[in-house]
């Protein structure tokens, strides 16, 4: 409650990146009354793993479903403020939701296989898309996608069997698979992790580190050290403020705001 | 007595038990003073007491009841002269028929036949009689209940205990009265078919396809046996279900979607509603609508090119209940896509998929499941519906897959066979059970493929 | 900070896929607009739907409020009454009226503008007040069914007179009459105070509405105690065992079993074998109780489900029984959800006319219910039996009948609404 009476805090530590992927300037997020996001301004970089930090409820999530517009279908929800993918403002009247979401894709908290098969989970975007010409090509998305997402191995022996007969790990996995299939070019990623066991948590991070050769990574995490091992920079959120950001080294060593260091060495959150 | 005075004086003699029984629950504890000697409560021995004074005698009332005329029957045909009693039973049960007439006054003793009468006297003796009996019986049993149940009272007595277990066991009782209409109605229709099909053997019944059921009044008269092949009706029957479901599943499921996932705030609470009044409206109102509105504006409709459709349509029909089951369709729909979880909605849209792409592909699959039975509910429905066939299908049974002829259906014929007279022992009365035990045992296939199918389907997420 | 280039593989891939997604655009879209116009179309057709009928039924039904009567100077001769002939009173008249008229196919034409039923009033007036006899009186008196539709304007004047029902003469008359100022629409009281008759004029709706609240009188007393002691017995007290699954699998069973069976076992088991009398209001209810109970059985499982364990833990942590549990705490939460379920499934059962026409109670009553065991019908077995009569004024005579019904049917619902959204509670 207090928060919302404040002024937005300064962030701490250079926002900017030379050549961005994203970036976002002023962003505020606002549900009916509550002020989810505010004057949240930070670039994301080519081929960076990005984690975003911070207690729950702090507006994370949130701002990840800004950048790919997932927030359009929640009633309620306004975002000001701009977002540029490229350059172009995702949120400008031109820019197409659909081209938005298949540049952006997303992996969730909890591992969404659609009730189909396994072939048919990863097939669903280039079907929708019309990405393949025929099935020879589709056949080589999908076992393309599922190598990627290291999920080949498991499953080539049965892709008809139904993707929610998987274990948790190999869900997530199936669920990564899917969103590589359609080629994005920012993957965000809210808590990936939080529903899996420790040995599932360390294949996809490593996943997560393979992965970051071909796209950008955003990832919303609960786990500090899971930060620390995958990601490059690092941003820290407190109620709705980014209050720090910079290489992920650096903000854990020697982080200059004081809530941040409050966070870190566990006196809250 | 009458029954129904005989009830009140025994409930009026249960609360006396009951203030009797805990008037000797406080004196056997030693007083007022001393209540807490007791196991429970005096009011549960008083409860006890009536219990056991009003139960047994209430059963007693009402088994005799439903007996004695059954048994006062029997004793007056077999008082009757020898040759009354060698009548066919349809002949018998009209000479019993102008007894009741004569114990009823509607008929005055003098204006029938002396066997006739004299039976209306004997009847009417053993009625008195039978009276007689279930009072004398019915105060022996509640006395006798109440005075055990007043001897047995100690402290030490678990009245609470007891009379829990005794309501306990009556509202077990109630569940059963399911169990017992599924039996009452599996050998109603099953014992009456079985007497249908001994006068008409089962595979003419289904496979024969012709419908005649109305019998020849003389013997000898031509084409004397009513024809009872059921094909035509079962036909009919499937012909204005599958016209019913064209209409309703595609209206019920696409108004579903668009209501849950399009409609704006207001037009949804402006619409939904409207929708609804549909399932309140009785079948009878929307035969009326069918045979009143509908099939004229049908009949136009073809005259205009130049289309010949017969004024009682199966297309009427089945368009008038497809309208009727379209709430039902529609709000399993919302049921089952409201079931399927955000997340995979969420999942579809971060690919970029389109809503619709996303109902289709991902919601509706996820769903089908669930609507499949409830598709399969809404066809037993439709099997079953029974006013707006009667009103607006024909009776005549013509094998057709026309929509625009007139057809007949399995709930048409229950209707028109038992309507007015009924004789049991001619098929054509009987031949209503055949129709009702094949009614039955299709909706109850269904019903059970269907109530299995959204089981699993609601497991699935929850 | 990382700054290692994407392999070019994957930048020509991504810009692949950017070029589909544009091109696919178009079609998709379109697709989505069609997806939606479906959709809105079927949610207007079903509105559509409800608009139609309520319009046929209200169009053709809203007449039936107002019932025409023609001002006809009665004398009250003494010998007529002494006779008991009243018909003659209205008879003499109308000869009065018009003196010209003469044979026997002229006169007849011109008594059929007033009802039958015109004696029998005149016949309640003169026993309510004896001293009316010997005096003149100017009285509103019933039109013959004809001629109400006429003034109605249900009947078209414009027609050939071999096609129409009501003859140039009488027509004649009727503008007479008329220009007297003697033919006037007033409020129906014989529609809302009679039972059934055999002409439409006379017709009421009073003993189907009597008729059904005797019926319905029986249902609830019988379906709702007994609906409320399964549901607690199969929510508090069963065990899990094969007999509770079969009772489930019964009661769900049962709830969607056609209705019209019922009436077979109501046929064979309460008539045929029981011998409750036919036609009667307690057969009715009897039948009507047996397809109800299922529904007031699930409604009031799902109420005594809504009752939050904590409540049952609290109770039985102070030392109360099972029973005293659930009597106490568990029955006086869940009554609400109870009683709206039951009227919701007595409405179902006031809108029910199939197992009903089974059991005879589609018979020919004139007579109003005066018992459980009278024969009876009831609201819905009405319209079905005015629907299937042939003279014109039936046919808004069943709009009404409908309307009446829809008008409870409205009244049970609104109730239901009510008392969901007040005693409704979010544990």
């Amino acid at each position: 409650m207090m928060a919302e009476t404040q002024q937005p805090r300064r962030t701490v530590g250079d926002i900017t990146v030379p050549d961005p992927v994203m970036s976002c300037r002023g962003v505020n997020v606002r549900y009916g009354d509550k002020h989810a996001i505010r004057d949240f301004s930070l670039d994301i970089a080519h081929n960076e793993v990005i984690a975003m930090i911070g207690p729950s409820g702090c507006g994370k999530s949130t701002l990840l479903r800004c950048l790919n517009r997932l927030n359009d279908t929640i009633p309620g929800a306004v975002v000001t403020g701009t977002i540029t993918l490229d350059g172009q403002d995702i949120y400008d009247r031109r820019q197409d939701v659909v081209q938005l979401r298949a540049r952006v894709g997303m992996v969730f908290q909890k591992p969404n296989p659609f009730p189909k098969s396994i072939y048919e989970n990863v097939a669903y975007g280039p079907r929708i898309h019309g990405l393949a010409a025929d099935r020879a090509e589709l056949d080589e998305i999908v076992q393309t996608s599922l190598q990627r997402a290291g999920l080949w191995e498991e499953v080539k022996d049965r892709l008809d069997q139904a993707g929610t007969a998987l274990s948790g790990g190999q869900q997530q996995r199936l669920c990564i698979a899917r969103t590589i299939a359609v080629s994005p070019e920012v993957i965000l990623m809210d808590e990936p992790c939080s529903a899996l066991d420790p040995i599932a948590t360390a294949r996809i991070e490593d996943l997560i580190d393979e992965l970051r050769q071909n796209f950008t990574i955003c990832i919303v995490t609960h786990s500090m050290q899971q930060a620390a091992r995958v990601s490059q920079r690092t941003a820290y959120f407190h109620l709705g403020d980014l209050i720090e950001v910079g290489p992920t080294e650096m903000i854990f060593t020697n982080p200059r705001h004081r809530l941040t260091e409050d966070y870190l060495t566990g006196r809250f959150g | 007595m009458q029954t129904s005075t005989l009830i009140l004086v025994l409930l009026v003699l249960s609360a006396v038990a009951w203030q009797l029984g805990r008037a000797r629950a406080v004196r056997v504890a030693g007083g007022p003073r001393r209540k807490r000697e007791l196991h429970s409560l005096p009011s549960y021995y008083g409860l006890l007491t009536a219990i056991w004074c009003g139960l047994p005698a209430l059963a007693v009332v009402v088994g005799w009841h439903l007996l004695d005329d059954h048994i006062i029957q029997g004793l007056v045909v077999g008082a009757m002269p020898a040759e009354v009693q060698a009548l066919e039973p349809g002949r018998l049960s009209l000479v019993i028929n102008d007894v009741r007439n004569v114990i009823a006054g509607n008929v005055s003793a003098d204006a029938v036949a002396p066997a006739v009468a004299a039976a209306a006297a004997t009847w009417s003796r053993l009625e008195s009689l039978s009276r007689l009996g279930a009072t004398g019986l019915a105060f022996a049993v509640a006395l006798a209940g109440g005075w055990f149940t007043l001897r047995r009272i100690t402290p030490a007595l678990r009245a609470r205990n007891q009379v829990e277990r005794v309501i306990e066991r009556v509202l077990m009782g109630c569940s059963l009265i399911a169990i017992l209409t599924t039996i009452g109605i599996v050998l109603s229709v099953l014992w009456e078919s079985l007497q249908f099909f001994r006068m008409v053997p089962v595979t003419e019944f289904v496979f024969g396809t012709q419908w005649s059921p109305q019998l020849a009044i003389r013997a000898d008269q031509v084409g004397s046996s009513g024809a009872f092949g059921a094909v035509p009706l079962f036909a009919g029957t499937l012909l204005i279900s599958f016209i019913a479901m064209l209409i309703a599943v595609p209206v019920g499921l696409f108004s579903a979607i668009y209501l849950a996932e399009y409609a704006s705030r207001g037009f949804r609470a402006v619409a939904k509603p409207t929708l609804e009044v549909l399932a309140g409206i009785p079948t009878v109102v929307y035969g009326f609508f069918a045979a009143l509105t509908v099939a004229p504006l049908l009949r136009a409709a073809g005259e205009g090119i130049g289309l010949e459709v017969a004024s009682e349509s199966a297309l009427a029909a089945g368009l008038v209940m497809g309208i009727m089951i379209i709430p039902f369709v529609s709000s399993l729909t919302d049921d089952m896509i409201t079931a399927v979880p955000q997340s995979l909605r969420d999942g579809s849209y971060s690919l970029g998929a389109t809503r619709s792409e996303t109902i289709r592909r991902v919601v509706l699959r996820a769903a089908l499941p669930g609507i499949v039975g409830g598709v399969l509910l809404a066809i037993s429905r439709a099997v079953g519906e029974t006013m707006i066939v009667v009103m607006a299908a024909g009776l005549s049974a013509n094998l057709t897959a026309n929509p625009f002829e007139a057809v007949t259906t399995v709930t048409v014929q229950i209707v028109t066979l038992l309507v007015g007279d009924q004789e049991f022992d001619s098929p054509k009365t009987l031949a209503a059970f055949a129709l009702g035990l094949v009614l039955f045992l299709a909706t109850l296939l269904l019903n059970i493929i269907a109530l299995q199918v959204v089981r699993r389907y609601r497991e699935q997420y929850e | 900070m990382n700054s290692q280039a994407t392999p070019q593989a994957v930048i020509d891939a991504q810009a692949r896929v950017r070029g589909c997604v544009e091109r696919s655009l178009r079609r998709r879209y379109r697709a989505e607009q069609r997806f939606r116009a479906y959709g809105l179309g079927a949610t207007l057709a079903g509105m559509l739907f409800v608009g139609l009928l309520f319009f046929s039924l209200i169009s053709t039904g809203y007449s039936v409020f107002w019932q025409t009567r023609v001002t006809l100077d009665i004398d009250f001769e003494p010998e007529a009454l002494q006779a008991g002939d009243y018909t003659a009173l209205v008879r003499a008249s109308l000869r009065r009226l018009f003196p010209d008229v003469t044979g026997r196919q002229n006169l007849r034409e011109l008594y059929a503008l007033v009802s039958d039923g015109a004696g029998f009033e005149l016949q309640d007036r003169v026993l309510a007040d004896p001293g009316l006899a010997g005096t003149r009186a100017s009285l509103a008196l019933l039109a013959a069914d004809d001629l109400d539709q006429l003034v109605k304007g249900r009947l078209d004047r414009e027609l050939p007179e071999g096609e129409r029902v009501i003859s140039d003469q009488q027509l004649a008359w009727l503008d007479e009459l008329d220009r007297q100022d003697r033919v006037h629409l007033r409020f129906n009281r014989v529609f809302f105070t009679t039972g059934d008759s055999r002409e439409p004029e006379q017709a009421g709706v009073w003993g189907a509405v009597v008729g059904s609240l005797l019926t319905l009188a029986v249902t609830l007393v019988l379906s709702f105690p007994i609906g409320v002691a399964a549901a607690v017995y199969l929510e508090e007290f069963a065990a899990r065992n094969r007999l509770t699954d079969l009772i489930e699998v019964n009661i769900n069973n049962l709830a969607a079993v056609p209705s019209i069976v019922f009436g077979l076992l109501g046929l064979a088991v309460f008539i045929q074998f029981f011998g409750v009398p036919r036609s009667a209001p307690l057969v009715g209810g009897l039948v009507l109780t047996l397809m109800t109970l299922p529904t007031i059985i699930i409604a009031s499982r799902a109420a005594i489900k809504a009752v939050p364990p904590s409540i049952r833990e609290a109770a039985l942590g102070m030392g109360a029984s099972q029973l005293q549990m659930v009597a106490h705490h568990v029955l006086p939460l869940a009554l609400p959800g109870m009683l709206t379920g039951a009227i919701i499934g007595m409405a179902r059962a006031l809108g029910e006319s199939a197992p009903l026409l089974m059991i005879g109670m589609v018979a020919f009553i004139a007579d109003i219910p005066g018992s459980f065991t009278d024969p009876a019908t009831v609201l819905p077995v009405q319209v079905y039996l005015w629907a299937d009569s042939p003279e014109r004024a039936f046919l808004e005579r069943t709009s009404g009948a409908i309307l009446v019904l829809l008008a409870f049917l409205l009244l049970m619902n609104a109730a239901a609404v009510i008392l969901r959204q007040k005693f409704e509670r979010r544990w």
